[in-house]
């Protein structure tokens, strides 16, 4: 019962939006790079960098604003090393993703502590935070329990946006479904004329860009501070909601925001003597089956097309 | 007109030429190798010195460290241990061209099986090693099957499944140690020791050798190298997995049942991996507590990677590896960031390593060298 109770509160809700975000836009990040065929491993290492780079440089420049643009411009910069390597080098992808997660797990631990004089973490240091809504629009602090649910960060509020962005991007541009066409059959792309090197490149920045606000909302919006591998698997579980989402931007999102409901939850419960562990298993086994499903379902798709193609050929020739 | 070209040769002479040619191939790699360590290991040299340390010192302390005492000797041999175990399972389907990255998972889910076995069943001597090391080969075996079936059967992407299975096998390890192997009234989040005769014997034991806990698991990967190596190179099996690996289109053509062999591999690769986890249970540590396998389910990704999932050569780079994290340690106690250090030299070497092109530029190179001669 009680935990029922919990799931309905606005605070739940909120707590939901708060944690979902960092997930969510990494996700929208994965998705890009995953429909035009090079996915993007490295998102985790990417947030970390973004994470660090952001608090550091707002330390620095005591502006938030440039500390975000400083993570968000050496998160891309890692995506661009991850393309470089990929596309250029002829690095497999995948070997590639996890050397970058490594360096970066390692480097920030590096550069924090040659910094702070610390490894744990730059809490010592007065860091940005982006601005939430109430610092645009004070007045949303009174409208009690919808306060308390609107007045989150903006990089949440761009969360949303950007899902729309994104589907807009994918679906309705000339250069999305370009994008889309490579990762689809590359070949194909290559016969009509894409430049199938340059939208690769461009999948990866992308998703380098959309991690890093993802990373630099953890250090800068989530929590105050960079600390050591302080993504704990957020880039992984992003890699999940894009096969949970069926590989379409609402269902990215949709889905990142379950895996955000399984872990406030399992937050909330960690108070009530119900095993946690078994709670964040859930999206995890969800994410099996929708990888199941999905790939049934694609498998039905193309069987129905090539039936199709078969039937009309044949009546072609009667 | 008929042909003048003759239709035999002399198949030994070009067994030969093709022989040679392959070992000039293998060599290549092995100096690219070299020479990528190498320079990974300048660039931290010159970061050192950059930061006004002393780079001499850090390095001493880096490359005779886990020689300059016993136990620390020991550290880097049951270090390099779990590396090889899992290094070994995971250029199996490596091999294939499938990037399992489930060995994390596969161990841990391998340890907590023979743990049942090996804590709660009293088992005659040998008995007691050999039934929780099978329960555990047999864990991770259908732990491979899984993702292996959902990649060879319905092409569900293989590394979010395995990173799937590794989240949920962790969870459920936290689970099961937390609620039901951690004893009543205890205060420490552990499990009770295995069973005396469940327990691999160090050297110390054995031999009055202090080389720390390093023990007779060992054998496990010297059967486990020469067992990946039979198997990849002397069997059907593993000429459809090099042949799956080479060209999967190919492959199918020529009549190989690839789903078949990649589901396998998959199996085979999660049977050996399972090994690093038994290992740990019951030659290291002896018991299960959190954190228990730490970060070997990755760092064995690079072990079989150096080594370009060469069975026999994992466990060089495994000794590799596990030098150069002991020798991190080391460092870490003088310089304070030796083990962040030696992560991104590792980086630096991944990274340079999988850039392919380093090796086939040099292959164009000599054979343009060979056309104009």
């Amino acid at each position: 019962m009680e935990a029922i109770s919990v799931i309905f509160s606005v605070a739940f809700v909120a707590a939901v939006l708060r944690v979902s975000t960092p997930l969510i836009l990494p996700a929208l990040g994965g998705l890009i790079s995953e429909l035009g065929g090079v996915i993007n491993i490295a998102l985790e290492g990417i947030m970390l960098v973004a994470a660090c780079a952001g608090v550091l440089v707002s330390v620095w420049t005591q502006s938030a604003w440039l500390g975000a643009i400083a993570g968000v411009a050496l998160g891309m910069f890692i995506a661009l090393v991850l393309a470089f390597f990929h596309l250029n080098l002829k690095a497999d992808l995948i070997l590639a993703a996890i050397a970058l997660n490594l360096l970066a797990s390692g480097g920030t631990i590096f550069v924090v502590y040659l910094v702070t004089g610390d490894k744990s973490s730059t809490s010592r240091l007065v860091s940005g935070q982006m601005p939430f809504l109430s610092d645009f629009i004070p007045s949303v602090r009174e409208l009690g329990d919808l306060g308390r649910l609107l007045d989150q960060n903006i990089l949440t509020y761009a969360a949303f946006v950007l899902t729309a962005l994104v589907a807009l991007f994918l679906y309705r541009t000339r250069t999305g479904i370009h994008l889309r066409a490579v990762g689809e059959n590359p070949e194909a792309a290559r016969s009509v004329g894409i430049n199938v090197r340059r939208m690769q490149y461009l999948a990866l920045l992308l998703s380098g860009m959309l991690a890093a606000l993802g990373g630099v909302y953890l250090s800068m919006g989530y929590v105050k501070f960079f600390a050591r591998d302080m993504t704990g698997g957020r880039g992984f579980i992003a890699l999940a909601a894009i096969y949970l989402g069926a590989r379409k931007p609402l269902g990215v999102l949709i889905a990142a925001l379950v895996f955000g409901a399984a872990e406030a939850l399992s937050i909330q419960l960690g108070n009530l003597r119900v095993p946690t562990q078994l709670v964040q298993i859930i999206p995890y086994f969800a994410t099996l089956a929708a990888l199941v499903i999905y790939a049934v379902a694609q498998r039905q798709r193309a069987l129905a097309r090539q039936r199709a193609f078969l039937q009309s050929r044949a009546a072609r020739q009667v | 007109m008929e042909s003048t070209v003759p239709l035999s040769f002399d198949r030994a002479a070009a067994r030969k030429v093709v022989q040679a040619e392959r070992r000039r191939s293998t060599l290549i790699d092995v100096g690219v190798t070299l020479a990528t360590i190498f320079a990974a290991l300048l660039m931290g040299f010159v970061v050192i010195a950059l930061l006004g340390k002393d780079p001499v010192r850090a390095y001493e302390a880096l490359l005779t460290g886990p020689l300059t005492r016993l136990g620390r000797t020991g550290r880097w041999l049951e270090l390099a241990t779990n590396l090889i175990l899992v290094g070994l399972g995971v250029s199996i389907a490596f091999r294939a061209r499938q990037f399992s990255l489930g060995g994390q998972g596969q161990m841990v889910a391998g340890a907590i099986v023979a743990a049942l076995i090996a804590i709660y069943v009293p088992l005659p001597p040998l008995l007691g090693v050999l039934l929780p090391i099978a329960a555990a080969m047999a864990t991770g075996f259908l732990l491979g099957l899984l993702p292996g079936a959902m990649k060879a059967y319905l092409n569900a992407n293989e590394i979010v499944s395995t990173l799937m299975l590794n989240a949920i096998v962790l969870r459920l390890y936290d689970y099961i140690l937390t609620f039901h192997l951690k004893p009543q009234g205890s205060e420490t989040t552990r499990s009770l020791p295995v069973q005396p005769t469940a327990q691999l014997p160090t050297f110390y034991e054995l031999l009055g050798v202090d080389l720390g806990r390093f023990n007779l698991g060992v054998v496990l990967v010297i059967v486990g190298a020469v067992g990946v190596w039979l198997l990849l190179e002397r069997t059907p099996f593993g000429f459809a997995i090099r042949t799956i690996g080479a060209n999967e289109k190919f492959a199918r053509y020529g009549g190989i049942d690839t789903r078949r062999v990649i589901m396998l591999a998959f199996a085979a690769g999660g049977a050996v991996s399972a090994l690093a986890g038994v290992h740990l249970l019951l030659g290291v540590h002896r018991r299960l507590f959190l954190d228990f396998v730490g970060n070997i389910g990755w760092d064995g990704i690079t072990v079989a990677l150096l080594a370009r999932n060469n069975p026999l050569l994992v466990p060089l780079s495994g000794l590799f590896y596990a030098y150069l994290l002991v020798g991190g340690d080391r460092v870490e106690q003088q310089a304070q960031v030796g083990s962040e250090l030696v992560q991104v030299i590792q980086a630096v070497i991944i990274l340079l390593i999988t850039a392919q092109v380093l090796g086939d530029w040099i292959r164009a190179w000599r054979a343009r060298a060979q056309v104009e001669v």
